[in-house]
């Protein structure tokens, strides 16, 4: 009797085992003909999304026709990893100070947004830059400057 | 035309005389077919893989990355081949050219279609399972001959696994031939013009295709080269060509593994409106199509499921099925 019920057993571990197999290579060859999700990298390039922190850049304001920088210097101090570098310049004696450079070195740069959210002029965001490497590390020193100009161009 | 009316074949051919000629060119015609073919199903599995995980697969050399495995190939040859300090050096040595033998030789009792067979043979069967045994014991002598650890401990496995699932093989296989009264493949091709023997043998049909594929190492038996365990088994000391010869010789394995599954169950070269190579080619690929399918569906067997399974379960079916056959043919 419990042979018999053995036998029963084992032929069911077999039925269940068979059908699940069969289960498992219909999922595999469904998944064969989805729409592939990977992006052919060099080829192809993903858009990154709103709240994507690269390092920081100006905005360019209509206004102006460039930033709205006036090197007030706040971004250099609030900096923990000291890596922004502003130099500002009044075009005649007693006039407006504008943001003439503006550097930042990216290798040390921790992205923690505290100069972003310390500008007073909101002329700061973050980039959408996300291919970061370099062959020295000098090329990881940014001219903020210069980036915007080829934006504006 | 006639092509052994050509002048320069003609020369050769009245030199040599017909079965010598046969042969020698059909033996030209495998050792460059092996080659070829293995790197086509390199390609082929990563496209699969790549495709069941949603991935392209290899898409940079050539359309759709077919040149991929000729790249490999190339890099492969321009590899140093390292022999470790401690190995065995003739053994070690050995190994990759012994593996590669009997998978060329096995080719050479293959029916392609009616005419092209490079030679007749009244054991055809008993000379490709014969000599796919040899493969264990290469793969047996390069675990061996490392002097490393986890390639003897792949080499163990393969050879535990290998005489494990030749008995189930062999068994399905015995169902066929007492059908058929024949070692020989052409025969057995030629008894299912009307009806493919996986309609009367469907159990057998089914214990082959688990048995070849564990006997050709192949995933969900690949325990041999696993490696998230054994680094990669057998071959783990292997570089350059002799690494190379060692998956020429698994994707050609697998080639005639399936060429046989053909020729045992879905009627060999029969078929309708195409020539008989046409049909034959088109079901060797479809089988090493669900090989490679199944590789990339299943989890790797735990060792001792993987020996249950075959004492337990493969044999003694495959034994009732040859029982019930033999009943069946008796009583008819």
């Amino acid at each position: 009797m419990r042979s018999l019920s053995g036998l029963k057993e084992y032929i069911k571990e077999i039925l269940t085992g068979s059908k699940s197999l069969v289960i498992g290579m219909g999922i595999t060859f469904k998944r064969l003909f989805m729409p592939i999700v990977t992006v052919q990298y060099p080829r192809r390039k993903l858009t990154m999304t709103p709240n994507f922190r690269g390092h920081i850049e100006a905005i360019y304001f209509d206004d102006t026709k460039s930033h709205h920088c006036v090197a007030c210097g706040l971004c250099v101090r609030t900096c923990p990893s000291h890596v922004i570098k502003v130099q500002g310049e009044k075009e005649k004696a007693g006039g407006r100070k504008y943001g003439q450079k503006y550097y930042i070195d990216f290798t040390k740069c921790s992205l923690c947004g505290l100069c972003v959210d310390v500008c007073p002029e909101k002329t700061l965001t973050f980039s959408h830059e996300f291919e970061l490497a370099y062959l020295s590390r000098w090329d990881g020193v940014i001219d903020i400057m210069r980036r915007l100009e080829a934006v504006t161009k | 035309m006639n092509i052994t009316q050509l002048p320069f074949i003609k020369e050769i051919y009245g030199f040599l005389g017909h079965d010598l000629t046969a042969t020698v060119t059909g033996i030209l015609i495998i050792l460059v077919f092996v080659p070829l073919n293995s790197a086509f199903l390199v390609w082929v599995e990563r496209k699969v893989a790549g495709h069941i995980q949603l991935r392209p697969g290899p898409m940079e050399v050539g359309p759709h990355g077919i040149l991929q495995t000729l790249i490999d190939a190339v890099k492969l040859m321009s590899k140093e081949m390292i022999t470790p300090k401690l190995a065995d050096k003739f053994l070690f040595w050995l190994a990759p050219i012994i593996i590669i033998i009997p998978a060329i030789v096995c080719f050479v009792v293959i029916p392609f279609s009616p005419l092209m067979q490079v030679r007749e043979m009244n054991v055809g069967i008993l000379l490709i399972f014969s000599f796919s045994s040899i493969t264990v014991l290469s793969i047996l002598m390069g675990g061996w001959a490392s002097n490393n650890k986890y390639a003897l401990i792949g080499a163990v496995r393969a050879v535990a696994q290998n005489v494990a699932y030749e008995i189930p093989l062999l068994l399905s296989t015995m169902s066929i031939i007492i059908m058929t009264n024949s070692f020989k493949m052409s025969e057995i091709t030629a008894a299912q013009s009307p009806v493919w023997f996986i309609v009367y043998q469907p159990v057998a049909a089914i214990i082959f295709f688990i048995s070849t594929t564990a006997e050709t190492n192949r995933a969900p038996f690949d325990l041999v080269e696993a490696e998230s365990e054994l680094v990669s088994g057998f071959h783990t000391e292997y570089t350059g060509m002799r690494f190379a010869l060692f998956f020429l010789a698994e994707y050609t394995n697998m080639f005639i593994a399936a060429s046989m599954g053909a020729v045992l169950f879905f009627g060999g070269w029969h078929g309708p409106f195409f020539p008989g190579l046409i049909w034959f080619v088109v079901k060797v690929y479809i089988l090493i199509f669900v090989i490679i399918w199944v590789r990339w569906t299943f989890p790797r067997l735990r060792f001792d499921q993987l020996m249950n399974f075959a004492w337990k379960f493969m044999i003694p079916v495959a034994l009732i099925n040859l029982m019930i056959t033999a009943i069946v043919l008796k009583v008819l």
